[in-house]
């Protein structure tokens, strides 16, 4: 469904992503964990084009996003991204949060979408906070919305840039549900965490990105249990 | 001390009540408020449309024409006397115009726009570039996003300064005098030269300004935290 080729990414003199090359299957959930630093969150981004990638090639499916002659709009209708800090249209209420893109880019009648939000809504137990605005809502909640909000998109892929490090302990939970749920109903998924539980229980596999590379990928079982790059080792150490 | 209060009313009288002279004052005060106005609204209009080409940034990140020609408007503008620049649109630009509030309007509306330009580019740029990454994430295209979630943000962002440039606006439109256009302060000054007596036509005048802008600020000030009060609902 994604595929990865030799992809590079310097920020100025400093080589973030040194080649990356891997292929993601539909249905697929990859977690990807990784020190702080390591380019866990470029990858992630250089993926829709958020940072433009230095060298490489990327695919949805046959389509090659870094070709300049795509339309990067069309391709992100396609992958839902979520992020750290939610990032919900402080200026629109949630219902409009969630039905402004479906409607404006012509792929719904407002009605349609309107109704389509309010099952989403509903999916993630929030359909009291339709007309709210996301001020009035807590971390978690911004979070669930944030997710639906990509959803209404019907993308084919979900990323999640570090969905939970900004939420408070107790709220972890309910986002993570969310993403679980997600993940059993077949969403191909790519998710950059610190959540070692959640890669363990969801992941089919998990990548260790370290120093710009893939340095070790591996299902959760033996990812987890029998880690055979020092620096993997070493990192396990310190987050479980 | 009464003959010295005979005095006082007798200028007072001279200045404003005869020859209905009030009517003058309101005559001009219109003036002043009317180009304000209009000059307010071109340069909201423009100043929007400035701040957008200074932030255009070509596909890989470098500026683009437009970009380099809004900065050279604000560095021209800012960097000239707005009395030059109503003489340069009078006597130049526009000298075969006989629109004189129209004329007037421009000049200040051109040079108002280069401020409003600044405060709008300081406006959009405080909104969380988060807001236009997300916008861009689920499918929208730059303008889609600069557009349904940027500006209105920044527009809420940029409302107290833009009514502070909005005041100075109005005060500014004194110099109209300049190109024998009678607004409020030529207006007094004026009837100084006919009545031989500057206080009261100045301090009037003065007063007159004060007031108008006073209960502008009270409105505005209630604009604003009514906009506040739906941030933290």
């Amino acid at each position: 469904m994604i595929t990865v080729k030799d992809l590079k990414k310097n920020f100025e003199d400093t080589e973030v992503l040194k080649g990356i090359s891997y292929e993601v299957g539909k249905g697929e959930k990859i977690v990807v964990v990784g020190p702080s630093g390591s380019g866990k969150s470029t990858f992630l981004r250089c993926l829709t084009l958020l940072e433009m990638p230095t060298s490489g090639k990327i695919f949805l499916e046959d389509q090659e996003i870094t070709d300049p002659k795509t339309d990067i709009n069309k391709i992100r209708q396609q992958m839902g991204m979520v992020f750290q800090h939610f990032n919900l249209f402080n200026n629109l209420t949630i219902m409009d949060n969630i039905t402004l893109a479906p409607v404006k880019l012509g792929l719904m009648k407002k009605e349609e979408a309107k109704e389509n939000a309010l099952q989403l809504l509903n999916r993630v137990n929030l359909p009291e906070k339709a007309d709210s605005y996301p001020a009035q809502l807590s971390g978690g909640q911004k979070q669930r919305i944030a997710i639906v909000r990509s959803l209404a998109m019907n993308p084919k892929v979900m990323l999640f840039d570090e969905p939970t490090s900004a939420l408070d302990p107790e709220m972890v939970g309910e986002v993570l549900a969310v993403m679980k749920e997600l993940a059993e109903s077949g969403m191909t998924m790519i998710v950059v965490t610190h959540e070692m539980a959640f890669a363990k229980e969801v992941a089919n596999k998990v990548l260790f990105v370290d120093q710009g590379i893939i340095m070790e990928e591996n299902t959760p079982e033996e990812f987890f249990d029998h880690p055979k790059s020092p620096r993997l080792q070493d990192f396990l150490s310190r987050v479980l | 001390m009464t003959e010295w209060w005979a005095d006082v009313v007798a200028k007072f009288v001279a200045a404003f009540i005869t020859k209905d002279r009030w009517r003058l004052y309101l005559n001009g005060l219109g003036l002043t408020m009317e180009i304000a106005f209009f000059a307010g609204i071109i340069g909201i209009i423009l100043g929007i449309i400035i701040a957008l080409c200074r932030l255009s940034r070509s596909r890989n990140g470098g500026k683009t024409f437009l970009s380099v020609i809004a900065g050279i408007y604000i560095d021209v503008i800012r960097g000239t006397p707005s009395v030059l620049q109503l003489l340069i649109m009078w006597f130049i630009i526009m000298k075969n115009t006989t629109n004189s509030v129209l004329v007037a309007s421009l000049a200040f509306g051109i040079n108002s726009g280069a401020y409003v330009a600044e405060i709008f580019r300081a406006g959009i740029l405080a909104v969380d570039p988060g807001q236009t990454e997300a916008g861009r994430s689920v499918g929208l295209s730059k303008s889609q996003t600069m557009l349904y979630i940027v500006l209105p943000q920044a527009i809420k962002n940029a409302l107290p300064p833009i009514c502070n440039e909005f005041i100075t606006l109005i005060k500014e439109t004194a110099i109209v005098g300049y190109v024998g256009l009678s607004d409020l302060t030529r207006v007094a000054n004026q009837i100084t030269s006919r009545t031989y007596e500057a206080f009261m036509p100045l301090i009037g005048a003065a007063v007159i300004y004060f007031v108008v802008i006073k209960i502008l600020t009270m409105l505005l000030g209630i604009l604003e935290r009514r906009l506040r009060k739906s941030d933290n609902r």
